[in-house]
């Protein structure tokens, strides 16, 4: 099995060659081998096929800039708990957090004049103080967060477990605020449903969402933490081995804090679009989004051996799993039963993910 | 934070860890019969899925004659009976109890399973 992972590092041609000189068991293990570590992406491209012969439309137009904006909507998220996967860990109070962030900015960014505003007198917010108050929010949980992890050292299940209970409470009081008695928060702004929902350019007559664009920012800015900052590096050290890293120098401390400190940032990113995207804010909103989000990171190679992941895998991922999803709502598969399929492909992930890993050993 | 930069090449090299693997004990042979039977409720359950498939659309006529439920797939329209209710006239379909989004049976496609809510306004008190 080793003769696979020293293959790997050759050109194609040398892999060829080194193929044909195989013995034939040998030539049948590499080729399974390469067929189940592939198995993901071959399933995604088995249920394309069989979707698009079923339902044409799923590979017209429309259908792909939809796929598209719900990979953009979902992309934030998942670049942050990225983070948290490559330090072995997780945070599965991510959803939650993306509601509360939305609930906020939804809040704030009412219409003045709606009759059941939850601040009447507030007026209507600048846009930008309001992305800052929910990014800091989201930042603020990121921070609790990691502080328990890295100075408890208790597993990032345990304390974003109880930080996911924390903020559910949190949005659900702060729907209570006012008149508005744990309704659902709309009447937004044009000013921020347009900033957000706007179309940024058409292609045919199919408008592209603004935040499509936005996703593509935070993107590039998330690859430029990874790849080329100091803190990047730290990330991945920690990651791949906690002691060496500190030995090494590296303050794991503050490069755990700050891992999880960006994540939330990236919920409250999540939060402000995702408000004017879906425009009904509820305690529901967010719900589940770190299934998605920790699914989309392993399909997309952010490995839990920890160390390893790239922002393209990722980007992979999220895209992968909303053609998966766009693809069954096409032939009528209602959401509900979408869980159980989520919850496999997760597992599937998980399994080809650790088989990568003791092969490798 | 970043007190030397050039520590990752340093501490990748003895990557004696393993992260949440480090205490896996499992042959590559087993994993790969787990694997392929987890694939295989994947596609067993998408199968299901495909074949029970259809989306629920249920009406809430809020006090008004019952309107049942129906199953309709991906992209297609409805065509509900429409509710009477005594004293007031109907007044079209909502997505929600609040009236804020209104959904046209005839031409909205439907892409989720959701439920529909009546909604009445008083009829003129002039039949006395």
């Amino acid at each position: 099995m080793s003769e696979i992972n020293t293959i790997k590092k050759k050109t194609l041609g040398d892999r060829f060659a080194e193929f044909k000189a195989m013995s034939g068991a040998d030539k049948r293990r590499a080729v399974g081998g390469v067929l189940i570590n592939n198995a993901m992406y071959i399933i995604i491209a088995i249920a394309v096929i069989f979707i698009a012969i079923k339902v044409p439309a799923f590979l017209g137009l429309p259908s792909i800039v939809n796929i598209i904006s719900l990979t953009a909507a979902k992309l934030p998220i998942a670049l942050g708990i990225g983070g948290c996967i490559v330090l072995t860990g997780t945070d599965i109070s991510a959803g939650r957090c993306v509601g509360l962030t939305a609930c906020i900015a939804a809040s704030l960014l009412q219409v003045a004049t709606y009759s059941n505003k939850m601040f009447p007198n507030l007026g209507v917010m600048p846009l930008w103080l309001v992305f800052l108050i929910v990014v800091a929010v989201g930042a603020l949980v990121g921070l609790v967060n990691g502080f328990f992890v890295a100075k408890f050292k208790l597993h990032p299940f345990i304390v974003t477990l109880s930080t996911q209970l924390i903020v559910f409470g949190t949005v659900l009081m702060y729907l209570m605020i006012g008149t508005n008695n744990g309704q659902t928060l709309s009447g937004l702004d044009t000013s921020y449903t347009d900033f957000v929902r706007g179309t940024l350019f058409t292609i045919g007559d199919v408008a592209v969402p603004k935040y499509v664009l936005y996703a593509v920012i935070i993107t590039a800015i998330m690859w430029v933490i990874w790849n080329k900052t100091a803190f990047g590096k730290n990330m991945f050290a920690v990651g791949s081995n906690e002691e060496a890293a500190n030995v090494s120098g590296v303050n794991v401390f503050m490069t755990i804090v700050l891992v999880f400190v960006l994540a939330g940032a990236m919920y409250g990113v999540t939060g402000f679009i995702e408000g004017a995207r879906i425009a009904s804010c509820s305690a529901n909103t967010g719900l589940n989004y770190e299934c998605d989000a920790i699914a989309a990171c392993v399909i997309g190679g952010v490995s839990f051996v920890g160390g390893t992941g790239k922002i393209s895998g990722i980007v992979i991922g999220v895209l992968l799993l909303q053609i998966i999803f766009a693809g069954l709502n096409f032939l009528s598969v209602s959401a509900n039963m979408l869980y159980i399929i989520k919850g496999l492909i997760i597992l599937i992930a998980c399994a080809i993910d650790m088989r990568k890993y003791l092969v490798r050993k | 934070m970043a007190r030397n930069p050039e520590i990752t090449t340093e501490s990748a090299a003895p990557r004696k860890s393993g992260g949440l693997y480090s205490r896996v004990k499992v042959s590559v042979k087993t994993l790969d019969i787990i694997i392929l039977v987890l694939i295989a409720a994947l596609v067993l359950c998408v199968w299901f899925m495909v074949s029970h498939n259809g989306f629920t659309v249920t009406y809430d006529t809020l006090g008004g004659t019952p309107v049942e439920s129906v199953r309709v797939l991906h992209g297609e329209t409805l065509s509900p009976e429409t509710p009477t209710r005594e004293g007031y006239t109907f007044d079209g379909w909502y997505l929600d109890k609040e009236y804020r989004y209104a959904w046209n049976p005839e031409t909205d496609p439907v892409t989720d399973s959701m439920t529909l809510y009546a909604k009445w306004v008083e009829a003129p008190r002039d039949g006395t």
